[in-house]
């Protein structure tokens, strides 16, 4: 068979089906938005944890003057001699921490009216409610447990909080994410398959006058299967080059630009999947296009054009 | 070329047999008339030989091939070897003449120069010349089944199937085409012709093989020929 005749074929084959054509497209653009989705989802999880796991510190809440139905701050605010004790147990815990600082309560109020500028919860928290803190950067963030223990009820202590529970509830919500959509994913190839086996039933069915002749003149089974896999896997790729369209779209002014305006402002947080991730899972959807074609056309082929 | 060896065909279990037990040995160069009434079998005899279906019992041998034994991929093979032709003609009616009949050497894999060489030559042999550029329905029924004769024998098969090529056409269309079809014959291509039309039988004295409800009634050479009873059915 030679490339023009077989070209030819598949225009031909297009033109006759050109809505199941466009059908196969959407579903499989559908299909594969889902499924980058889900992948990217997970991406920014791991880039997350890269990152946050790295910085994330425990927080060594002190005692506020509000604070007396604590039992370790039954005194009322921590007093100066408290706050030295802690200062020396953090210089004993050496090998675990990395390097700790002391945040006073005007610079936390600092900080919280910087991040809730545009709330009007900030008039009504008094400064005297925010409290002072130790921040703790480990030198294992695997380690929490210890310093934990160490400082948890401690004298003037309020709370000894771990940014990571914080962060991981983010990763849990994310990670839900990434599954929904793959599962969504999957729903959508099992869509995509039914539609693509469909099409070739009908395509089959539409040309069965030619696939007769070339059956009768002795064509092989991969002359007369070809135009029919060729226009599966130009369809599948199409709809992948679509997904991969929706994909940048949402990375680039989704993630890339909305995101990251909102939760830096607020967070400080960084480390967000770009564009690059997108260009990482690109094989994976272009593959994923080319498998899904390959595999029920031939599936297909086998049960609805005989040789 | 063909030959049938205690060949019994049921299209399903249980079915009374479309063949039965049928025994012929069609050589090479031969022309066979397959005739008998409409439902005794000549048909499936054409099926058997191109594996549009398989034999229930017995075996059919093509080109010295056991049909029963040929494995799925060597199916196109065979059926370059045969070409076959068709009551309906069967032609594609979006493509002119020239087109049906390069479409089988396209599928095939033909470079365009074999095409542009072979097409018209086999126009030529059928008495086509001149009308390649025609769309099927602009053209007589004789000549859609000389199109057909065409695309049949383009890529030069040793073997002819006709399964009742003259039952739409006129007498006198019929007998053109016959001689076609005899004309290929004496090319050296073995041609088997299925038909209930004795008229056309009785004329063109061939070979003579009668089917009735699937039994081998009669098997007679060119030269022992005795005339086709008139009603057949
Ligand atoms: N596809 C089929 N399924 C079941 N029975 C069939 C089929 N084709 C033919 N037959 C039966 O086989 C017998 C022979 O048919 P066929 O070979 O077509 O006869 P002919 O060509 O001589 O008219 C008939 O009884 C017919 O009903
Ligand atoms: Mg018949």
């Amino acid at each position: 068979m030679r490339a023009g005749f077989l070209f030819g074929e598949v225009g031909n084959g297009l033109r006759r089906n050109t809505s199941m054509f466009v059908a196969v497209v959407l579903v499989t653009m559908v299909s594969l938005f889902f499924l980058g989705s889900g992948l990217l989802a997970q991406r920014q999880v791991d880039t997350l944890k890269g990152y946050w796991y790295d910085k994330v510190q425990v927080s060594i809440f002190l005692c506020t003057p509000d604070s007396t139905d604590v039992a370790s701050c039954a005194g009322g605010g921590v007093t100066e001699v408290q706050r030295e004790g802690l200062t020396g147990d953090l210089d004993r815990l050496d090998g675990l921490v990395e390097e700790y600082w002391y945040e006073s309560n005007e610079q936390a109020y600092e900080r919280f009216r910087e991040q809730f500028r545009n709330s009007p919860v900030l008039d009504s928290i008094p400064q005297d409610a925010i409290p002072e803190s130790f921040r703790v950067q480990l030198a294992d963030p695997t380690k929490y447990e210890v310093v934990a223990s160490a400082f948890e009820g401690a004298p003037g202590v309020e709370s000894v909080e771990d940014q990571r529970e914080v962060v991981d509830r983010l990763f849990t919500f994310l990670n839900a994410v990434s599954l929904s959509a793959v599962g969504l994913a999957a729903a959508m190839v099992v869509c995509a398959v039914l539609l693509i086996s469909t099409t070739i039933r009908l395509t089959a069915w539409s040309r069965r006058r030619e696939t007769n002749i070339m059956r009768l003149v002795g064509a092989s089974a991969f002359t007369i299967h070809t135009p029919f896999l060729v226009e599966t896997v130009l369809a599948t790729l199409l709809g992948a080059g679509l997904s991969i369209g929706l994909l940048w779209a949402m990375v680039q002014y989704g993630i890339s630009g909305f995101l990251t305006d909102l939760l830096a402002g607020q967070t400080g947080m960084i480390g967000l999947i770009g564009p690059r991730d997108l260009w990482v899972i690109t094989p994976i959807l272009v593959g994923g296009a080319v498998l899904l074609a390959v595999v029920t056309s031939w599936l297909a082929l086998r049960r609805h054009v005989r040789v | 070329m063909i030959t049938f060896e205690n060949v019994t065909m049921r299209y399903a279990k249980g079915d009374t047999p479309a063949l039965q037990s049928v025994d012929v040995e069609i050589g090479r160069g031969d022309f066979v008339f397959v005739v008998g009434a409409s439902g005794s079998g000549k048909s499936t005899m054409m099926r058997l030989i191109i594996l549009e279906k398989e034999a229930t019992q017995g075996r059919v041998l093509v080109a010295g091939k056991d049909l029963s034994r040929l494995p799925n991929r060597k199916v196109p093979g065979l059926r370059r070897q045969v070409g076959t032709v068709f009551q309906d003609f069967r032609l594609l009616s979006g493509k002119t003449v020239h087109q049906n009949i390069a479409y089988v050497l396209q599928v095939l894999g033909a470079r365009r120069h074999t095409i542009r060489q072979l097409v018209p030559e086999t126009l030529e042999l059928v008495g086509l010349q001149g009308k390649g550029k025609r769309l099927p329905h602009e053209l007589s029924g004789g000549e859609q089944q000389r199109v057909a004769i065409a695309r049949a024998m383009v890529n030069k098969p040793p073997i002819l199937l006709a399964d009742e090529p003259t039952g739409n056409l006129d007498p006198e269309t019929s007998q053109e085409i016959v001689a076609i079809l005899d004309r290929i014959n004496r090319t050296g291509t073995t041609v088997v012709m299925a038909t209930h039309d004795t008229t056309i039988v009785n004329r063109f004295r061939k070979r003579v093989v009668q089917l009735r409800d699937g039994v081998l009634v009669r098997d007679q050479a060119e030269g022992e020929y005795e005339a086709v009873e008139e009603r057949l059915v």
